[in-house]
Order: C-alpha cells, then sequence, then structure tokens
C-alpha cells in the first residue's frame, strides 16, 4: 500500500474560528501525528488563495489526503472536494472536520474549544487514512414526468412541462382536477373568482396534447431511480399501463383539520356551527344562511382552529387569517345590516397586499376580539332559543382582559390545515421523508425547497406546508424548471457513495433486502447472495447496519472509517482491534 | 501414511487459560484419529493429561514446541505467565476455542469489576458463609514460607490481548474434525495460511449453509424462547421470533445446533470484516423488530433476556465494549496489551 500523507489546514475563519480556538495550537498537536506531512492554519481556507495552498501542497509534497478543519461541511465540502480534483487528487480523499458550528459558535471557553478543536482535527485524520477513491457515473434521463396531484399546484407543474414540449402523466386520485382551489368561491386579497382563474387552467390541462391524465387514479408503487422511474397503472377497465418517466412531482396538497376534537367549539352537535371551506361552498351557492334557511344577524369567525396549538398543530396554518378577512367583506357585501365578529389569536397578514386586505376590512365595521389559546379556548354554547340569538361565544378578550359574551347565528370555524392523510402512503412511494407535521421535507429548507433527498423527486403546493395559490404556483413551476433542466442536460452525475455486497462473504440471509427504503436490493436466488443496484442505492447506509456479517460495505461510511473516527474522538492509542 | 512417517515428529503442546476443560476434551475427542496425532506429534505438555511442570516447560529452549494449542482466556497472572511462556517457547500459537479467540463464556464476567465480581463471591451471594471476610490474598507468610495465589485481574483478556497469535481456530469447543484438519494441513508441511487466520471455519456465516428455509421476511413483533414455539424444524429460527446469531457468526461447526433444532449461539466468531459481532447482530436485530412506536418496540425488546449475555455470549473481552472499567479508574485511559 502506498504510504500515507496527510495535510492538515485548520481554518481561522476571519476571526470566527479563530477568536474562540487558538489554531496556532490545534497546528502544533496534530503536527506531530503519524501520516501527518503537511499541517498549517490559513486566514481564510475557502479563499482561492487558501485552496492554491492546498493544491501547491498536494503537488509538491505528494499528499494523498486532506483534512481542512473549518465550517460545516454542507458549506464547503464540495469546495475543498473540487480542489483536490484540480489537483489531480480524487475528491473522496478529503475529510472536513467543523470547528465553526461544532465549536466556536457554540463554545465559551477557549482554552476547552481549543481542546475539543484538537479532537475533531484527530478524528477527522484517523478517518481520512480509511479513506478509498470513488467515481461518479453518467446515466440518460427518460424526458416524461409524473405528476401525482391535480390541484392548482399539479397543474401548473404540468401546464409548464407539457408547454416546453415534454410528455407529462397527471395522475389525480378524485373525479376532478383542481383540488381546494376548485372548491373556493372568491380569493384574497384581489377578490378574484376562484371558479374564473381554475377552470381555464383546467381546460388547458384537459386538451393539452402532451399531457396523459389518469383520473380518479392512484399510484401504488414506483420503481427505478432518478432519470429512470417507472410504474404500473391500473386502468377503470381491469387493463394495466406501464409508465416511464424520469421525474416525479409530487402536488398531493393538504386537508382540513377536523374541529369535532374540539370539544368547547361543539362543532358537529350545534348546527350552524361551520367550517371555512363549508362557508365557501354556501358562498359558491350565493346565499349565506344558517341551517333554518334563515339569514344570520350575528356572524362570528374563528381563528386558529387546530392551528398553534399544542394539543392540534403547533403550527400556524397560513391562510386562515386571510380567507377569515376574506369571508368578512364577502359578508359586509352580501349582508350589510349584519354585525360581524372576529375572533382571532394573532392576524397574520404578511402576504402581499395582505396588510392593506386587513386595513380595509376593519374600516368596514367588522368587530375585532382578540383570545389567547393559552388562556383556554372560546366556548361556543346554544341558547336553546331563549334569546334573540341561536348562540353565545364566551371568552376573555386579550385587550381588555375581560369575560365577553358575542352573539353569533352563525360561527365560522378557521380549520388548520393539516396533512393529506395520504401522505404516509405517498411518502413510501416516492421515497420523500416527513417532517414531525407529516409534511414532506425539502432537501434543504432555505437552499433547495422544492427538491427532496431523493434524486429526480420534488415537492410543491401545500404537501409542503400550508400555503395560498400563487405560493403553490411559484413551487410548481421551480420545481418545473429544475425538471426541465435535466431533461435538457439529458444526463445526470449519480453519486458513488453507494453500498456493496461482498458475495464471498453474504451469506444469504436476507436480512437487508426488506430493510432498503429505496428498494435498492434484491436477492439472487441463484448465487445465493444479495445484490444491490448502484443507481438505485441512495447510500443511506440502512443495510450496512443492517447486514450481520459485515459483507455489505456502506462505501465512505465503513465501520472502519466511523470506528477509526470515533477512536480518534476519544483516545488517540486506544485501537479497535480486528478478531 | 508411510510417508508422513518418516518426517520428524511435530511437537505439540496443549494448554488451558481461564477455561472450562471443554476443549482439552474435544481434542481427546479426536477418539481412534489420536493414533495419527500420536504418529505425527510428540505431545511434551498437556495438564489435562500429562504430568509436565511449568518447571519443565521454562527449561525448554525458545522456540523449541512446533504447535501449541492454548485454549481458555486470560484471567489472572498465572493464565498470563503461560501465554508468554508458550509464545516464547512455541513456534506456532494456536488460540483454540472461543475463550482463547475471543475470551468466551468467563469473558462475559466483564460486565462486572473484580470488586463486584469479589463482592458478589465472598459476600454476597445466597450460599456464602464467610463471617470473618476473608478474601484470597495474593500473599500469606506461614511459618513454613510464603504462600501466594495468582493475581485476579479486573477483566478477562483474549490470548490476542495478551502476546502475538499466529492462528485462531475458534468453537466452544472447536468441532474436532475441524482441528483434525487444521493439524493434518501443519504436519504435512504444506504451506500455511498468512498469519492471523481464523482456521477450521469459512468466510461465509451459518446461514449460508444452515438447510432452514430463508427468505427477505426478517420481521420481528414477538421474540420467543425455543422452547415457547412450535418449531416447524424448517424456518429460519429468526423467522420465527427465535434469535440465531447465525447470520453474525462464522460457519464451519456444520451448523451442529441448528442440525439439533437449536439456534446458534454464535461460538464461532465474527465473518472476517466484523470487528464487534456483538454489535452487529444487534444493529441487524433492530431492523428486524416491527414496531413504529417507542412503547411497541419496548415492549418487542422486553423478550430479549440478558441482551449482552445473548449478543456478547462468547465475545466480550475482544468487543468494543470490551470491559466495565473501575470507578476509580473511568476517567484514564484505557488499559493497553
Ligand atoms: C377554505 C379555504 C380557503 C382558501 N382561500 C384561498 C384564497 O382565497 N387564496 C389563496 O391563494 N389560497 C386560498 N386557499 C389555499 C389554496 O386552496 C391552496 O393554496 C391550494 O389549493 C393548494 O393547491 P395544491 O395543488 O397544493 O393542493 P390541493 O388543492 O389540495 O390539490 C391536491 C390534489 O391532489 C390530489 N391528490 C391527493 N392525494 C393524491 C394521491 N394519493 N394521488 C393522486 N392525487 C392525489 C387531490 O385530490 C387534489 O386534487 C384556501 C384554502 C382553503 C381550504
Ligand atoms: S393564518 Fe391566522 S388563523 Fe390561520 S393559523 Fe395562522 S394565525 Fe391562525
Ligand atoms: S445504502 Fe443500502 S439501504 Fe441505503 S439505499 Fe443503498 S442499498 Fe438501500
Ligand atoms: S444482510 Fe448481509 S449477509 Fe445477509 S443477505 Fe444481505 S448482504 Fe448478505
Ligand atoms: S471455548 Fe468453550 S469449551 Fe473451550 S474452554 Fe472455553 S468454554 Fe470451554
Ligand atoms: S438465522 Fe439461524 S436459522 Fe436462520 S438461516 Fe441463519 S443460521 Fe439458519
Ligand atoms: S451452531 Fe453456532 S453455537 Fe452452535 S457450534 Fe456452531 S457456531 Fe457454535
Amino acid at each position: 500500500m502506498e504510504e500515507i500523507k496527510i495535510g492538515v489546514y485548520v481554518c481561522w475563519c476571519g476571526t470566527n474560528i479563530a477568536k474562540m480556538v487558538d489554531v496556532d495550537q490545534v497546528v502544533d498537536q496534530i503536527k506531530f501525528l503519524p501520516d501527518v506531512a503537511v499541517a498549517r492554519n490559513y486566514k481564510y481556507m475557502c479563499s482561492d488563495p487558501g485552496q492554491d495552498m492546498i493544491i501547491r501542497d498536494i503537488k509538491q509534497h505528494h499528499l494523498n489526503r486532506v483534512v481542512v478543519a473549518a465550517c460545516s461541511p454542507r458549506i464547503h465540502e464540495l469546495t475543498f472536494r473540487k480542489a483536490l480534483a484540480k489537483a489531480g487528487l480524487n475528491p473522496m480523499m478529503f475529510q472536513m472536520a467543523n470547528i465553526r458550528e461544532q465549536v466556536a459558535w457554540v463554545h465559551t471557553d477557549r482554552e476547552k474549544a481549543t481542546k475539543k478543536a484538537v479532537s475533531l482535527v484527530h478524528a477527522a485524520i484517523n478517518r481520512v487514512k480509511w479513506h478509498e477513491s470513488l467515481d461518479k457515473r453518467t446515466i440518460e434521463v427518460n424526458p416524461a414526468t409524473l405528476v401525482i396531484g391535480g390541484g392548482v399546484a399539479g397543474m401548473s407543474a404540468a401546464l409548464e412541462i407539457a408547454n416546453a414540449g415534454k410528455q407529462v402523466y397527471l395522475v389525480e386520485k378524485s373525479k376532478k382536477l383542481g383540488g381546494y382551489a376548485a372548491q373556493l368561491d372568491l380569493t384574497f386579497p384581489h377578490f378574484y373568482s376562484a371558479r374564473q382563474l381554475i377552470k381555464p387552467m383546467i381546460r388547458h390541462v384537459e386538451d393539452h396534447k402532451n399531457i396523459r391524465i389518469f383520473k380518479p387514479m392512484q399510484i401504488n408503487q414506483i420503481f427505478g431511480y432518478m432519470g429512470n422511474f417507472q410504474s404500473t397503472l391500473q386502468l377503470a377497465n381491469g387493463d394495466e399501463t406501464k409508465l416511464k418517466f424520469g421525474n416525479i412531482i409530487v402536488a398531493t396538497g393538504l386537508q382540513p383539520f377536523d374541529p369535532s376534537e374540539i370539544t368547547s367549539y361543539n362543532y358537529g352537535k350545534l348546527p350552524d356551527v361551520v367550517t371555512s371551506l363549508e362557508f365557501e361552498k354556501m358562498l359558491a351557492k350565493g346565499r349565506i344562511e344558517t341551517c333554518e334557511g334563515k339569514e344570520p344577524k350575528n356572524v362570528a369567525i374563528i381563528h386558529c382552529v387546530g392551528s398553534r396549538n399544542a394539543n392540534y398543530h403547533e403550527y400556524c396554518s397560513r391562510t386562515c387569517c386571510m380567507t377569515a378577512l376574506k369571508f368578512a367583506n364577502q359578508i359586509r357585501s352580501a349582508l350589510p345590516e349584519s354585525n360581524i365578529f372576529d375572533l382571532y389569536a394573532d392576524m397574520r397578514s404578511f402576504g402581499k397586499g395582505c396588510e392593506e386586505l386587513y386595513t380595509q376590512t376593519s374600516r368596514k365595521n367588522v368587530i375585532f376580539l382578540r383570545f389567547d389559546q393559552q388562556n383556554g379556548l372560546p366556548e361556543i354554547r346554544s341558547t336553546n332559543g331563549e334569546e334573540a340569538v341561536s348562540m353565545l361565544i364566551e371568552f376573555t378578550e386579550q385587550f381588555s382582559k375581560e369575560q365577553v359574551e358575542v352573539p353569533a347565528d352563525l360561527v365560522i370555524l378557521m380549520v388548520a390545515m393539516e396533512s393529506h392523510a395520504d401522505a404516509k402512503d405517498i411518502s413510501h412511494i416516492a421515497g420523500i421523508s416527513m417532517c414531525g407535521n407529516s409534511f414532506f421535507i425539502e432537501k434543504h429548507p432555505k437552499l433547495d425547497p422544492v427538491a427532496t433527498t431523493s434524486d429526480g423527486v420534488f415537492i410543491v403546493g401545500t404537501c409542503q406546508a400550508p400555503k395560498d395559490i400563487p405560493d403553490s404556483i411559484s413551487q410548481a413551476k421551480a420545481a418545473a424548471a429544475r425538471v426541465l433542466a435535466t431533461i435538457h442536460v439529458g444526463t445526470i452525475e449519480v453519486d458513488v457513495i453507494t453500498a456493496t455486497v461482498n458475495e464471498d462473504i453474504c451469506c444469504g440471509c436476507q436480512t437487508c433486502v426488506s430493510v432498503c427504503p429505496y428498494k435498492a436490493i434484491s436477492f439472487n436466488k441463484e448465487k445465493g447472495v444479495s445484490e444491490v443496484n448502484e443507481i438505485l442505492c441512495k447510500g443511506c447506509g440502512t443495510c450496512g447496519s443492517t447486514c450481520p456479517t459485515g459483507a455489505i460495505r456502506s462505501r465512505h461510511f465503513t465501520d472502519q472509517q466511523i470506528l477509526s473516527q470515533i477512536q480518534g474522538l476519544l483516545s488517540p492509542d486506544n485501537k479497535f482491534e480486528k478478531m | 501414511m508411510a510417508e508422513r512417517n518418516e518426517r520428524p515428529k511435530i511437537k505439540l503442546a496443549v494448554y488451558w487459560g481461564a477455561a472450562c476443560g471443554g476443549c482439552c476434551v474435544s481434542v481427546l475427542d479426536v477418539h481412534e484419529k489420536l493414533f495419527d496425532v500420536v504418529a505425527n506429534a510428540d505431545l511434551v505438555f498437556w495438564p489435562i493429561a500429562l504430568d509436565i511442570k511449568y518447571n519443565d516447560v521454562e527449561a525448554m529452549p525458545d522456540q523449541d514446541i512446533d504447535v501449541t494449542l492454548f485454549n481458555g482466556a486470560i484471567r489472572n497472572s498465572e493464565n498470563k505467565h503461560m501465554a508468554r511462556l508458550l509464545r516464547q517457547k512455541t513456534k506456532i500459537l494456536v488460540a483454540y476455542g472461543s475463550c482463547a479467540h475471543l475470551g468466551g463464556i468467563p469473558g462475559l464476567a466483564n460486565l462486572s469489576t473484580k470488586t463486584e465480581i469479589f463482592d458478589r463471591i465472598y459476600k454476597e451471594s445466597e450460599s456464602t458463609n464467610n463471617p470473618n471476610h476473608t478474601r484470597p490474598l495474593e500473599k500469606y507468610e506461614v511459618k513454613e514460607g510464603t504462600l501466594t495465589l495468582p493475581e485476579f485481574f479486573n477483566d478477562v483478556r483474549t490470548l490476542a490481548q495478551t502476546v502475538d497469535v499466529d492462528y485462531y481456530l475458534p468453537g466452544c469447543p472447536p468441532q474436532t474434525e475441524r482441528l483434525l484438519e487444521v493439524f493434518m494441513a501443519i504436519v504435512s508441511g504444506d504451506e500455511l495460511p498468512p498469519r492471523g487466520k481464523v482456521l477450521g471455519a469459512t468466510d461465509k456465516s451459518q446461514c449460508d449453509e444452515c438447510p432452514r428455509k430463508k427468505s427477505d421476511k426478517k420481521t420481528i413483533k414477538e421474540f420467543h424462547r425455543p422452547w415457547e414455539i412450535n418449531d416447524d424444524g424448517e424456518t429460519c429460527f429468526l423467522e420465527q421470533g427465535v434469535l440465531c446469531m447465525g447470520p453474525a457468526t462464522r460457519s464451519g461447526c456444520g451448523h451442529r445446533c441448528i442440525e439439533v433444532n437449536a439456534p446458534c449461539r454464535g461460538c464461532y466468531g465474527p465473518a472476517p470484516d466484523v470487528i464487534d459481532p456483538g454489535a452487529k447482530m444487534m444493529s441487524s436485530v433492530a431492523t428486524m423488530i416491527d414496531g413504529d412506536t417507542s412503547e411497541t418496540i419496548e415492549k418487542i425488546l422486553e423478550n430479549v433476556i440478558d441482551p449482552a449475555g445473548y449478543f456478547y455470549r462468547f465475545s466480550m473481552p475482544a468487543s468494543i465494549l470490551r470491559r466495565k472499567i473501575p470507578e476509580n479508574l473511568q476517567a484514564q485511559a484505557p488499559l493497553q496489551k
């Protein structure tokens, strides 16, 4: 084996790292470790001069491994890997120690912080010794796209891609396209008619020569990997269709929260307590009325029903405040004489034109009353016909701190938006993860909001989080652009940080087969061993930790690499011996 | 046979450290093949069978013994002394059996410290009757002179953690046929495998040869002990919810436990690249557990009786966990070879 020569570079990150970590001392402590050929510190390792320093050293000192102690690998691992490649070294012969986020930014004792930095660098040095060269591989992209969900988000994505001349398969679970947007009357903040926005869009989708619609239809399984997915659909007439596609856009939306579990609102028991969606339907029919068909004299709107409350959903559902204002305006136009009470917890009017809508609404004789969910929820009770009004809502008003009673003939509950009941199934089928609230997780919440950790799978619209129509459409078009870009390039590079099976050791126990979340492993009956499809494999490591014989190696995350790293972290001399 | 007889006989020693005696008996189990052994080897030291004293071994020239089969673990200073002495006197030192290989059954004592073990034995156990609080002493003066006992170490070590080992012959005890094969290979004078190798076992694990039917349906809703199931005699034990160490254990024993409808306990040790077989098997079993809330998972796990004793039955001293460190030493650097 060739002699290992490691270059170690400790970054100051300006003063970011240097003020909490004694970078000179770090270098002094690690430079005598076995196999360390060069050790330096520098003000900005990621800068051109910093990278050039590494490149020069690789050439001059024949380095074959590099460790940079700096910021998070999420930020600059790629930068330094590229520098290695420039110097002719395989980019995987690199390891980063995070001494900024994990040390400088979180500690206050310089001496201890320096000690921790030394341990982390030591761990990285230990690990990099076991690194192996890995190559990238190129595969072709199928130009068709599967869109799951035919709401505004799914339709917008489909149209964008179809208009660019590429085939789209649109799968909708229900009988109709349009999703929730098709069930609305007017839209905030400009009061455009939802029907006039959505109808032409649906027609356009239905007539498009590049869009093939399957509805009502559900996808049960998707095989394959970015660029080469496939699925079989069971048609209503009993036939099957096999679809092949290169990318997937998931646009399955969300669903309104069922408020019957909040007892104080008596939803389901008091017939004139309705949800926002039921009220939209009432508006679309053109008449606001109580269950007895009378015009309500007093209308109350209650915000945050099931939102921003640890008992139901902790998050804000984002669209209900503005929908409530929209309702207040629509009620005011239809029933000029009515009393409108808006019971809110906080008014969230952040969107473009939304704060203006709030101001405008407050001039229309709408009575805004604030409650605090911490002090209990408002109680809606029936007057049992003993008073002129059919219901009373009792709560503590936040500003006056007084217990108040609001009369109501109709109560609209602004119900939370929660993840779709199908979300879990879809997450398995498409290989995407769910957050604690069961919405799909984006690849990076800031830098990559429509991609997912599964390459070639994108999430758009409200399946990712509650949002309004323009935000849903923006995401849809962003994802369409991403898809079109991969189709345009035609090929993609796949990482080879994959798992491999050592056939000489695999005993055929098949424990690994069912654990792979990407269905990359299959059992070869003839050979009696399991096999990993390296294009499907995402290198998640699950099979590596499952395989009891050690036949599976998770490349770049081998037991040896991880244990050496831990060993470097804990104690410089304690060896994990092979038995 | 004749040709072999012309070759000078090799000098063979068999020694036990912290052992149960089973390994020595397994050597005797060669039965009539013992004649083959004796035809090819002079037994120069074998405490279970021959009256040869430590002094006699000390008097031998260095490297005089060709092969030593060392069974048993290193529990005390006597074991360690003999390991070093035999290393010095032997050309090929073989760690014979699970105890020498991985620490074996005595190695499970590493879950307790020396103090805890002594407290249990000399103070707390149900059958202890020790009103004078007597404890073993390493030295005791009597008028005839000084009496000594070996020092009981805090933890059990493997042979390889004590001296350099040439080969390993795993098993509790090793399958006698394997011993014969290895022995014959050594005496035949053929080129020997590279040092440090495990002999008498394959690189694959038990499931490879195991005749039971296995599939990818290794999901466990409930763990059972072997007697709790209505074993169909055909289906993989794991798939019936019975822990079987087979997948994490080298084959070579002829799956002799499974043959008699008992799951493998792992005495042949891990496959070649595995650093810690207990951890590997636990990690693997963890993925088989079929429960999605922590409560259900905990409930399922309750039925894994004595997990440390199960997963590390033969390998605690050789594992990453290795041993419990006495409290007063916990902050210090780990013990070295
Ligand atoms: C009462 C109410 C009022 C609103 N008012 C406004 C407003 O005034 N202005 C505004 O901008 N926004 C408003 N919104 C928000 C707006 O409705 C959403 O932003 C929009 O509907 C999101 O579209 P989407 O395509 O992401 O999801 P959805 O509309 O939920 O569409 C998802 C589609 O996917 C389908 N689907 C689900 N699961 C599957 C599956 N497994 N396979 C195939 N298909 C599946 C569904 O059937 C549905 O057709 C309001 C929402 C509500 C509830
Ligand atoms: S948008 Fe308004 S009503 Fe809806 S959850 Fe957020 S704060 Fe509550
Ligand atoms: S590492 Fe293993 S489990 Fe993970 S994707 Fe690859 S094959 Fe599947
Ligand atoms: S878990 Fe390991 S040994 Fe078992 S079949 Fe899979 S690769 Fe082979
Ligand atoms: S390996 Fe087993 S048979 Fe051999 S000495 Fe140890 S406990 Fe006894
Ligand atoms: S786990 Fe045990 S019973 Fe199952 S195949 Fe492997 S050795 Fe046989
Ligand atoms: S089946 Fe397992 S426990 Fe039994 S002898 Fe073989 S290796 Fe040892």
